[in-house]
């Protein structure tokens, strides 16, 4: 990687000499360049990488997203179990279109429920949470309605479930949103009959920065502490900053050089995602 | 060169003497240990290995070829016989879901290289029923005793890492080193699964037994996690014989009992069988057929004495249940 860079900014600096007004007015006949900027050496420049267009795969399933539930934990358990899980995730996933989406995202899900009226059910919310992995994966959405916070858990997986509409697809400061019970009821309120906001497949998923307003304390967890790492709440207007220091004091500042702790699933993930996209083109 | 383990055994002699203190001899013998890798080259070691594997996945890979192995005597089911059970591999848990829309958790058992090993007929065994003695997933020669290697070989099969008996009626025999495969059991059926609970060391009573034990505070000196009382008073004036007391837990066989194959998958033998079962991941299971008399599986007529692949090789990938909700199908509508 240094050794192509450095060929690069050398290639760069002849060509900047080319520009210079005094060898611009001289005809270039021949690619010699050597005999006329005697200071550069002539370096062999490759030529420009071309840019592949495929059109052959869709936009979608060139974006590189793995659903977070088809990385396995780090167990003990037969890596075979979860190919066979994966091959029954895939199943549903071809007849079911299930869409990317984040904490933080709102979501529409249409469920089949037999003490609902006309048997379906349908629900707006917010998603706050994100767990399970394999066919166990679920989410968790939170909606105000009448003045009721509620919130559902569902299946991904589920074949209750009919359909799962991505409203607005963003993504927050946090992958947790719990600390939501505790703020004001603004930021968990979505209006059920909300048009989608149109988002291109091309484009980075947008990171909304909002930091949420708290109500007073108590909250049902001590979001201040630092093992909830929460970065999206607005901590100078709730509590003093002897408060957050205070909050300090249960920090393990020893975690992060932990090597028993570590999981690295870069690998696992490039080659889970070939496996699925190839088996989803099929 | 080899070393020679030197044994010392006490063997208390005892003789006709009118001296009242015993007298104890010591006999020494020689005992010579050694692993198979102790004396050998590295690249002997490796060759060692590669070729036992190659030998145990031809072996493993098409047994009883009906050409050259007349197999046993088939016979019709009739009712009170009893058929063989597998060994299994324990691999995991995983949701599933019924037309319903019910959610139930199933294990998912895997049946590795399992293969009828011996028979014994009643007279051989204990007079009553036939046995047929079955092993599951191979494991490495080199740590095996000459005489089980001895057994293995004359069913010509790859040592196994667990080897059981299955009690069986007369008319279900099979030739030793016939491979047994999942599609022997099939979805709807009931099965009674057995494995060595996980070991949780010395437990006191409380988690041994759900013993509820004695309040955190109001004054109790040093007792809050002890028996209490062990029986009554003065009338026994003993301690009955199997009082729940503090000891070891798990590592013991359990059985569950009842338990319903929602799945079967012939391709990679794996067996989805509902509810938890006893033991840790990637231990080794025997699974056989329900002795309870309202599961019993006589109507779904499984085969019998076991599934072939050579008579009913065309069964498709997965078999499920009439209750399973298939991934393929669309979802869901209750009405």
């Amino acid at each position: 990687m240094a050794a192509c860079a450095k060929g690069l900014d050398k290639c760069m600096f002849s060509l900047r000499l080319l520009r210079s007004p005094r060898l611009q007015n001289e005809r270039f006949l021949s690619t010699s360049l050597g005999r006329l900027a005697p200071k550069e050496p002539s370096k062999f420049t490759p030529p420009p990488k071309p840019v592949v267009i495929d059109k052959t795969q869709t936009v979608a399933a060139q974006r590189k997203f793995l659903s977070p539930e088809f990385i396995p934990p780090r167990q003990r358990t037969d890596p075979f179990k979860f190919v066979i899980e994966r091959k029954d995730m895939i199943r549903r996933r071809k007849v079911l279109d299930i869409p990317e989406f984040y904490a933080g995202s709102i979501l529409a899900v249409t469920m089949a429920d037999p003490n609902a009226s006309g048997k379906i059910n349908r629900f707006v919310g917010i998603c706050i949470q994100r767990g399970g992995k394999g066919l166990g994966a679920t989410f968790v959405l939170r909606n105000i309605i009448d003045n009721q916070g509620v919130e559902i858990c569902y299946e991904l997986y589920s074949p209750r479930i009919q359909k799962i509409d991505v409203l607005k697809l963003e993504r927050r400061l946090d992958d947790n949103l719990m600390y939501l019970r505790d703020a004001l009821t603004e930021y968990s309120t979505v209006d059920p009959d909300m048009n989608p906001v149109p988002f291109s497949l091309t484009e980075e998923v947008p990171v909304n920065k909002m930091k949420v307003r708290m109500r007073p304390k108590p909250w049902s967890k001590r979001w201040e502490r630092p093992k909830y790492n929460v970065q999206g709440i607005r901590f100078d207007l709730a509590l003093t900053p002897e408060k957050m220091e205070h909050a300090q004091k249960w920090a393990q500042p020893w975690r992060e050089y932990d090597m028993l702790k570590e999981y690295d699933t870069a690998q696992l993930e490039e080659q889970i995602l070939s496996e699925v996209q190839q088996a989803m083109s099929k | 060169m080899s070393p020679w383990l030197i044994q010392s055994r006490f063997i208390p002699v005892f003789v006709l003497w009118n001296d009242p203190a015993h007298v104890v001899s010591c006999i020494r013998t020689v005992k010579t240990t050694t692993w198979f890798d102790e004396h050998l080259t590295e690249d002997n070691q490796e060759y060692m290995r590669k070729s036992m594997a190659q030998e145990y996945r031809r072996q493993t890979v098409d047994k009883l070829n009906p050409l050259k192995d007349e197999p046993w005597q088939r016979h019709d089911w009739t009712q009170g016989s009893r058929r063989v059970g597998l060994v299994a591999v324990k691999l995991g848990m995983a949701p599933v879901w019924t037309k319903a829309g019910e959610r139930h958790v199933v294990t998912m058992l895997q049946v590795q290289d399992c293969h009828v090993i011996r028979h014994l007929s009643k007279e051989e065994y204990n007079g009553h029923t036939a046995v047929l003695v079955v092993g599951g997933k191979n494991v490495s020669p080199f740590h095996r005793s000459e005489e089980q290697m001895e057994m293995f070989r004359n069913a010509g099969v790859p040592p196994k890492h667990k080897v059981t008996t299955f009690k069986v009626s007369d008319n279900a025999v099979i030739k030793p080193g016939t491979p047994l495969y999942a599609a022997h059991f099939r979805p709807g059926q009931y099965v009674d699964v057995t494995a060595k609970s996980i070991g949780k060391g010395f437990q006191g009573v409380m988690k041994r037994y759900g013993f509820k034990g004695q309040p955190a505070t109001h004054g109790q000196t040093k007792t809050h996690r002890r028996p209490g009382a062990s029986g009554p008073g003065g009338d026994p004036a003993k301690v009955f014989k199997g009082k729940k007391m503090p000891g070891m837990m798990g590592n013991i066989f359990v059985t569950a009992y009842g338990l319903k194959i929602w799945r079967v998958n012939t391709k990679y033998n794996v067996l989805y069988v509902n509810g938890s079962v006893p033991g840790h991941r990637n231990c080794v299971l025997k699974i056989r057929d329900t002795v309870l008399p309202t599961r019993s599986s006589t109507l779904l007529s499984p085969p019998f004495p076991t599934y072939f692949t050579e008579e009913e090789g065309d069964l498709d990938e997965d078999l499920y249940d009439d209750n399973l909700f298939i991934h393929t199908d669309p979802s869901l509508t209750l009405t």
